[in-house]
């Protein structure tokens, strides 16, 4: 066995005349028989054959395998999600108008204060957001406040210079002396510069607090006012943070604990029509209020202490045992519980800013996003609570709604509501907007998350309702479409049929496909490389042919 | 059972009168069974006003519940966990004549407000979703192939006559636990929350260790005559504890055989030795409350109207019982039960005390009731394909026919083909076609719909009748099989209530109209649910059939290919092949290896 073939690669490749040659002169002994030539027509076949097969392969196997595995993913608007979560495509602005009446002034007068004013306005803002525009009201106007400004500032001649704030609707009476007029050559003036200081003292914590959201967010730093200061910002972020999650319908659960088996009623219907009803009429534009109360006896809570300190507060909730399960509905439950029980709590700790969390006398502490609990000591065997014993409950519990929805503190009523509600756009916009983004973060980052076309939807209406929201800024129409772009923000975001395809592992596509795909590719690319091969020595053979025939 | 009735009638009648002095009342009834059991009945009812309800004050009326029941617009609402067999042939007739009691799993039956069908589905999803939450309890998976609308087995128990548009909705749960997660929240329901009255016995270890166990939440609308209309909420919890079960010691629960000596044996049957013994049916054992619930009553609640006894026990006169002192007996003119009176905040223990030897056994309880129908359902038929049910259905009473209603919703995936439905008489070999007299049957859709069927039929006086049907087991996709797919899929209890002969006679004994729509059954008993087996799959097969059909098609497709492109020449033409040219191989890259 001393024979040295070269390798061979195959019978069909030792036909050509070359071949022939090579090994006919051969003076071995034991010449090996070779096959006759093969016919140039089998070979075309051949190469057919495989062409064919590899064809089919590509042209028809792959396209059926790639259709019917692929996952579906809409075409998501990434880069403008992008931009809203950046704040790019929107500007916050809130263009506030302020209208002046000034019935007593001529108008030449009135509208050289005003000018003066807008002056002094225009100096001491920083913030471009947040833009306060004067305007004069006709002399004809009724006394009744306008609908398009925000608030309108009544000036009335006195005898010295005061403000003050209208309780029932959004007016601020000034009175001037009568010498506070400035001459219409003049460029400054007192009155003008007390009108300015007023406006923005009545608009300093909207302005802060909305700048607080913008500076939350991703919103670009040229938008924003710089140097808000640290204080300010940390009892904005408390505040933020206590307040409920915005909704049109908020359910008031009002629940009287007792550790035995007395008292088993109270007269709360009666005590929240007194008591409650009026802050909640007032508050109707905005949310609507649902109430139910219970009664619940032998309640056990969840700290015995006789003091309670600051830590014990966050226990003493018996969440186990006490039925204050979250309403069904979409409504988040605000829950007012009074316990009777001879607790007290122990004095606030040093920290400042915790000083408003607990109540004038330590008898309540309000829980942040969930409610306010009241201790009501009570004698042994009263058995029923009158309308009078729950005034002080109810009265802390009507300011704990107002700082839990997140109304501001300062101002009139009137004009705390309707900052609230720009308040509230602006906080709504801002999380549709970084909700986009993290959606569309989400594509970026999962390449393998199937994306439904209902998600699509979602985020062309969230877009659609974002950019009105944006155009109305400040109105009415702003927070409703700014609520519906959230709503549909986290609908396109919550999306249920798009968890599922994340876990189904690579390991089991290997598992399935290769069984099947293993043995049929390897005759297949076998089969090519040989037939590539075979070419390749073919056309080297039909070159040297040739060159030896033009040498020839 | 007669005395049970009059007693229920009497508690009923006596709560229309007090439904305005008190909304709360509690009664536990306890009534011995023969066999050692002891059945203990727990009861607690309250009333809100419907003004109350809509206003949303709730006292007594749990408001977790009344703002499910608001939110889902549900007029009526019946919900049972039950567990266990209730076991006629030893303890007669059922507690509450069946009323109160859900077959093994958990029940659910609405009345709710809807305009039309959808709307009715749509509160149905959101209402069995939300209980779901509040009892802990999977009723969220009552959906579309759970859900049944009957139409002859129920009628409403409250007053609806102001709503027209009402829709019953039933489903069940039938593979459903009922366990400890699900008392609880039943407790958190009661206005005193198990910490005082007679709930203060309500312990997960004793009620899920009963034989038989059932808790019910009822809720309907009453409007009492020139009264106002109140929401009534009653929950009741029925068990039937084994006596020597229940008094095993909490540290040594194992169950042993007492030695040979200590068992009790059967007196009054005749011995040929002294070391022969055949075991008492019953045992005569003293009990007392603390051993059989781990606890005594303490005190009662508060809140619950203080004209009704807590406490009653159902033995004859002639039994005496031993109770703690300032618990004040009260004997019941019928000479069969007695109540108990407890001072608000004193703890009452109860001993019943053995029997003398001397005294007769059928004295010592009170004669079970024996019930107007026995009822046994089970599988007949044969391989993974054909199925088919009997029920054997035998009425006791000598002298009259049992009419009663027969209602399955069988899952989608029991096809029965009912031209094979037919009822016989025991000893008949023809089936009697004037047995059945009104069938209602909305078959299944697939995967969509269950199979509802009803039967009005009646047997006749002292005799048993078969009722079969055959069906076919049809087989599930893949991913419809749950994880133990090999134990059986559950088939929910067959209710079968029994139609009250005269309504009237009763509806005037009752007092008022309310009472005559409550007696549109005499009696309601359910079956046992049953296992049905499917054609269960090998769950590898999916990955069996891809290694093997491709193994297949390799092997196919690879000569085939090979067959259209090799080159066939004659074995000496072609290149040296086999194990020689290997080796030869070899051979030479080891010389070439030792040369260097």
């Amino acid at each position: 066995m001393s024979i040295q073939q070269p390798p061979d690669n195959g019978a069909e490749n030792s036909k050509s005349p070359v071949n022939i040659e090579a090994v006919t002169p051969s003076n071995e002994a034991q010449t090996k028989k070779q096959p006759p030539p093969e016919k140039p027509s089998d070979v075309r076949r051949r190469s057919h054959i495989i062409l064919s097969f590899w064809l089919i392969v590509l042209c028809l196997g792959l396209p059926i395998w790639w259709k019917t595995t692929t996952i579906y993913r809409a075409d998501l608007p990434l880069q403008e999600m992008l931009d809203w979560s950046d704040g790019k495509a929107c500007r916050p602005v809130f263009p506030l108008r302020i209208s002046i009446q000034a019935n007593a002034l001529q108008e030449q007068e009135a509208q050289n204060l005003l000018r003066l004013t807008q002056h002094a306005l225009d100096d001491l803002n920083d913030f471009s957001g947040h833009h306060l525009r004067l305007q004069l009201a006709p002399p004809s106007a009724t006394e009744h406040h306008d609908r398009d400004s925000v608030l309108t500032i009544r000036l009335v001649p006195g005898d010295t210079t005061t403000a003050k704030f209208d309780p029932h609707e959004p007016v601020l009476d000034i009175t001037y002396p009568p010498n506070g007029i400035p001459s219409p050559t003049s460029s400054s003036s007192p009155l003008a510069t007390y009108v300015a200081s007023q406006l923005r003292s009545t608009f300093a914590e909207e302005q802060a607090t909305i700048s607080y959201l913008l500076s939350t967010n991703s919103i670009p730093s040229d938008h924003r006012p710089q140097g808000l200061p640290s204080d300010v910002s940390d009892s904005l972020s408390k505040r933020t943070t206590r307040s409920l999650k915005y909704s049109p319908t908020y359910h008031l659960t009002f629940s009287l604990f007792t550790s035995g088996s007395l008292p088993s009623s109270w007269d709360i219907d009666g005590a929240i029509g007194e008591y409650m009803k009026p802050v909640l009429d007032v508050l109707s534009p905005i949310h609507n209020f649902t109430i139910d109360t219970q009664v619940q006896l032998y309640a056990t809570p969840g700290v015995q202490n006789q003091v309670l300190n600051k830590e014990d507060l966050s226990s003493f909730i018996n969440a186990a045992e006490w039925p204050l399960s979250p309403s069904i509905g979409g409504a988040p439950t605000v829950n007012f519980i009074v316990f009777v029980g001879n607790q007290t709590i122990a004095a606030p700790s040093q920290t400042p800013g915790d000083s408003d969390t607990l109540g004038p006398a330590s008898h309540s502490w309000l829980i942040p996003q969930w409610g306010t609990v009241y201790l009501l000591p009570l004698a042994d065997d009263t058995a029923h609570l009158p309308a009078e014993a729950l005034k002080q409950p109810l009265l802390t519990f009507t300011s704990h709604l107002l700082s839990l929805t997140g109304t501001p503190q300062s101002g009139s009523l009137p004009l705390r509501l309707s900052t609230l509600s720009r308040i509230r756009s602006a906080d709504l916009l801002l999380r549709a907007s970084s909700t986009l983004g993290s959606l569309a973060r989400l594509a970026l980052a999962l390449p393998s998350i199937s994306i439904p076309s209902r998600v699509a939807d979602g985020v062309s209406k969230t877009m659609h309702h974002l950019r009105l929201a944006c155009e109305t800024l400040g109105g009415p129409e702003g927070l409703a479409h700014a609520r519906i772009a959230e709503a549909e923000a986290e609908r396109a975001f919550f999306e249920k049929s798009m968890v599922g395809q994340l876990y189904f592992p690579d390991e089991h596509k290997i598992a399935v496909y290769l069984p099947l795909l293993g043995p049929v590719a390897v005759p297949l690319v076998m089969g090519l490389l040989n037939e590539l091969k075979a070419w390749r020595k073919r056309r080297r053979e039909a070159a040297e042919a040739g060159r030896e025939k033009k040498r020839e | 059972m007669r005395q049970f009735l009059s007693l229920l009638w009497l508690s009923l009648f006596s709560f229309s009168i007090f439904a305005s002095a008190a909304d709360y009342h509690e009664q536990l009834n306890l009534r011995p069974l023969p066999l050692s059991s002891l059945l203990a009945s727990f009861n607690f009812r309250s009333n809100t006003t419907l003004d109350d309800f809509d206003k949303g004050n709730f006292r007594f009326f749990p408001r977790s519940l009344a703002q499910i029941l608001q939110h889902a617009g549900t007029r009526e609402l019946h919900l049972r966990f039950s567990l266990g067999r209730w076991d006629a042939e030893t303890w007669g007739a059922r507690p509450w004549d069946g009323a109160r009691e859900g077959g093994t799993g958990v029940e659910l039956w609405a009345w709710l407000e809807a305009d039309t069908d959808e709307e009715a589905d749509h509160k149905w999803l959101t209402l069995t979703n939300a209980l779901s939450g509040l009892f802990c309890a999977s009723l969220n998976f009552i959906d579309g192939t759970r859900t049944t609308r009957p139409v002859m087995s129920f009628q409403p128990e409250g007053d609806h006559s102001t709503v027209t548009n009402m829709h019953l909705l039933y489903g069940v749960l039938p593979h459903e636990v009922v366990c400890t997660e699900n008392l609880t929240p039943f407790l958190k329901l009661l206005p005193c929350k198990g910490k005082a009255g007679i709930a203060t016995l309500l312990d997960g270890h004793k009620l899920f260790d009963a034989s038989w166990q059932s808790m019910a939440i009822d809720i309907r609308p009453i409007c009492p005559p020139g009264g106002e209309c109140v929401l009534q909420i009653e929950q009741t919890i029925d068990m039937v504890l084994d006596i020597d079960r229940s008094k095993r010691p909490r540290d040594n629960p194992i169950p042993r055989p007492p030695p040979g000596d200590q068992l009790p044996c059967d007196t009054s049957k005749p011995y040929n030795s002294h070391d022969t013994c055949f075991p008492a049916d019953h045992t005569n054992q003293e009990w007392t409350l603390s051993q059989i619930f781990g606890k005594t009553v303490k005190g009662t609640c508060p809140l619950a109207d203080s004209t009704i006894p807590p406490v009653c026990i159902q033995v004859p006169d002639s039994r005496s019982v031993f109770v703690s002192k300032d618990v004040h007996e009260k004997k019941n003119p019928d000479g069969l039960s007695r109540c108990f009176d407890i001072a608000p905040s004193t703890e009452l223990e109860m001993m019943l005390p053995r029997l003398d030897e001397g005294a007769s056994t059928t004295t010592d309880i009170v004669t079970p009731e024996t019930p107007l129908l026995y009822a046994e359902r089970s599988f007949t038929g044969h391989g993974q394909e054909r199925g088919g049910v009997q029920t054997i259905l035998r009425n006791p009473s000598p002298d009259t026919a049992v009419e009663f209603i027969y209602m399955e919703s069988l899952p989608w995936f029991m096809r029965i083909y009912l031209h094979t439905m037919e009822a016989r008489v025991a000893g008949h070999s023809h089936a009697n076609k004037s047995l059945i007299q009104q069938v209602y049957y909305r078959p299944a859709l697939d995967r969509a719909r269950a199979t509802q069927l009803e039967v009005r039929m009646r047997v006749p006086p002292a005799s048993t009748v078969f009722l079969t049907y055959d069906f076919e087991k049809s087989i599930l996709r893949y991913t419809e099989y749950p994880p133990d797919a090999n134990r059986g899929f559950d088939v929910a209890a067959a209710v079968i209530t029994i139609l009250d002969p005269q309504p009237e006679t009763i509806g005037s004994h009752g007092g008022g109209a309310a009472k005559s729509a409550r007696r549109f059954a005499a009696y309601t008993l359910r079956t046992t649910s049953l296992l049905c087996s499917l054609p269960t799959p090998d769950f590898s097969m999916p990955y069996n059939v891809i290694i093997f059909t491709s193994t297949a098609i390799a092997l196919t497709f690879g000569g085939m290919f090979n067959i259209l492109v090799r080159r066939f020449v004659a074995a000496d033409e072609g290149p040296e092949a086999g194990l020689a040219v290997v080796l030869g191989r070899l051979k030479g890259r080891l010389r070439g290896m030792l040369k260097r």
